[in-house]
């Protein structure tokens, strides 16, 4: 590991000799190739949790009026993605699962399968305390109108729902951001990814993981702030 | 193709070594981050700025970083650049407790918080100093009420300490992805892997349930 103190000793630091030689000329050098990174992240994570909110509206919505097999069956598949850890469910997707059904996968499809599957346990377990927390009677009075079940479910309750969920739906957002990291580890050339590619090859770690620390806080933080204040805005219309 | 799965029962005494450390893992980082999170809840709470601000951008950025970029960061760029030489292990504790601390930092916050301004007044007419109250009236009602977050917490750190296998801590998972590069059996392996997590996790999602219904808070 490169050991360069040529400038800046701090003597009697409290961490230890401090020596920094701050030099951004790899991140400069490989701008177009962490920027393509940035946005693989970004389609990565965006594209996982469209997969997370699809799963999870399906699953939340059947264990919260599909009756008790139904929440039971899939009750096991929330809890299953509670307790396996997302590095687990990556590798077994990229790595075991094309052995069991016999096609390869490339690492980007399989980063979706897997974020997604993860995360719409989350999202299945919100989506059905949002369900629950409308009260009863916004149904009944959906089903003396006229409507089928699966009318008043999507005409009445669920908006409701989605809006009184959106900041918790929001911060896994945030996850999903933060969790397409991950996704490193099976080779999807996102952000931390060609981060490490660079890092190696100009043997700059400070710089370059640094860099990549900033630009993730830059994508999450502002979510995350977004987020709180479209609540306020839609708060009103949540509520029954 | 035909399944081996002689090779998972041959290494399961690894495997279990591993589970042991992702186990240990878990209890030492949360033992550690108790304390941390309560400290920088305390520091996030203090009217001097000079105090609240240092402590709010380490949750902040904590918070808003993913994880296993934070270890990778503890692990190529202290010993480096900062002249920190820890273990494996140690940088994983590290990163791993600054990590859930800042978590559990916000948990304590809002159960602090929550806890109504009469309690506090209460105690101090009754002669306490704001230490005594604090301790003995605001923190015992403030850790029932996070009690529930906390649990669901836990059970996300033990998912993330799969994490520090990228730095060769020897857990569960490293231990996993070892022996599949060793026999080539990644079906068999990487099944067994995910089976010993569930085995482990299933029960602690169970229980952090049981949690949340027994002390929900209802108002």
């Amino acid at each position: 590991m490169e050991r360069d103190r040529r400038w800046g000793e701090l003597i009697g630091f409290p961490l230890g000799r401090i020596a920094l030689n701050i030099t951004l000329k790899p991140i400069i050098d490989s701008w177009p190739f962490l920027l393509k990174a940035l946005w693989i992240t970004v389609s990565l994570s965006i594209s996982s949790m469209l997969l997370g909110l699809v799963i999870g509206i399906i699953v939340g919505t059947l264990r919260t009026y599909g009756g008790r097999l139904v929440n039971a069956v899939l009750g096991f598949y929330v809890d299953t993605m509670r307790s396996i850890p997302l590095l687990v469910v990556l590798v077994w997707t990229f790595f075991a699962f094309p052995l069991v059904v016999g096609r390869s996968l490339d690492a980007m499809t399989a980063g979706i399968i897997g974020l997604g599957v993860h995360l719409g346990a989350y999202v299945a377990e919100t989506i059905r305390a949002g369900l629950t927390s409308v009260r009863r009677n916004q149904m009944q009075a959906g089903l003396a109108l006229g409507m089928s079940r699966l009318q008043a479910i999507r005409t009445i309750v669920l908006p409701q729902a989605l809006i009184r969920m959106m900041p918790a739906l929001g911060s896994l957002f945030v996850i999903a951001i933060k969790d397409s990291a991950i996704a490193s580890v099976i080779a999807v050339p996102e952000l931390l990814r060609q981060t490490q590619i660079v890092a190696g090859k100009t043997y700059r770690p400070f710089e370059l993981y640094t860099a990549a620390m900033i630009v993730y806080f830059l994508l999450c933080y502002p979510v995350a702030r977004l987020v709180d204040r479209a609540y306020r805005r839609l708060q009103r219309l949540g509520s029954s | 193709m035909t399944f081996d799965w002689n090779v998972v029962w041959d290494n399961l005494p690894r495997l279990l070594e591993g589970a042991w450390m992702t186990i240990w893992l878990t209890m030492v980082t949360m033992a550690l981050a108790l304390p941390g999170g309560l400290i920088l809840a305390l520091l996030r709470l203090s009217p001097l700025r000079l105090v609240s601000a240092p402590a709010t951008a380490f949750v902040e950025f904590f918070r808003a970083t993913p994880l296993i970029l934070q270890i990778y960061w503890a692990y190529y760029v202290l010993p480096a650049y900062f002249d920190i030489q820890l273990s494996q292990l140690s940088t994983a504790i590290v990163g791993l407790t600054c990590n859930i601390s800042s978590f559990n930092s916000e948990t304590f916050r809002a159960g602090i918080v929550s806890i109504r301004e009469g309690q506090w007044n209460a105690g101090l007419a009754l002669g306490m100093s704001r230490a005594e109250v604090f301790i003995r009236i605001i923190l015992p009602q403030a850790v029932m009420r996070v009690l529930p977050a906390l649990a669901s917490t836990w059970v996300s750190l033990f998912k993330d300490t799969s994490l520090v296998s990228i730095i060769s801590v020897t857990d569960l998972s490293y231990m996993a992805l070892k022996v599949r590069s060793e026999t080539y059996r990644i079906l068999e392996v990487l099944t067994a892997m995910a089976v010993l997590y569930w085995l482990m996790g299933y029960p602690q999602a169970k229980i952090v349930d049981w949690i949340h219904r027994r002390w929900k808070v209802v108002e």
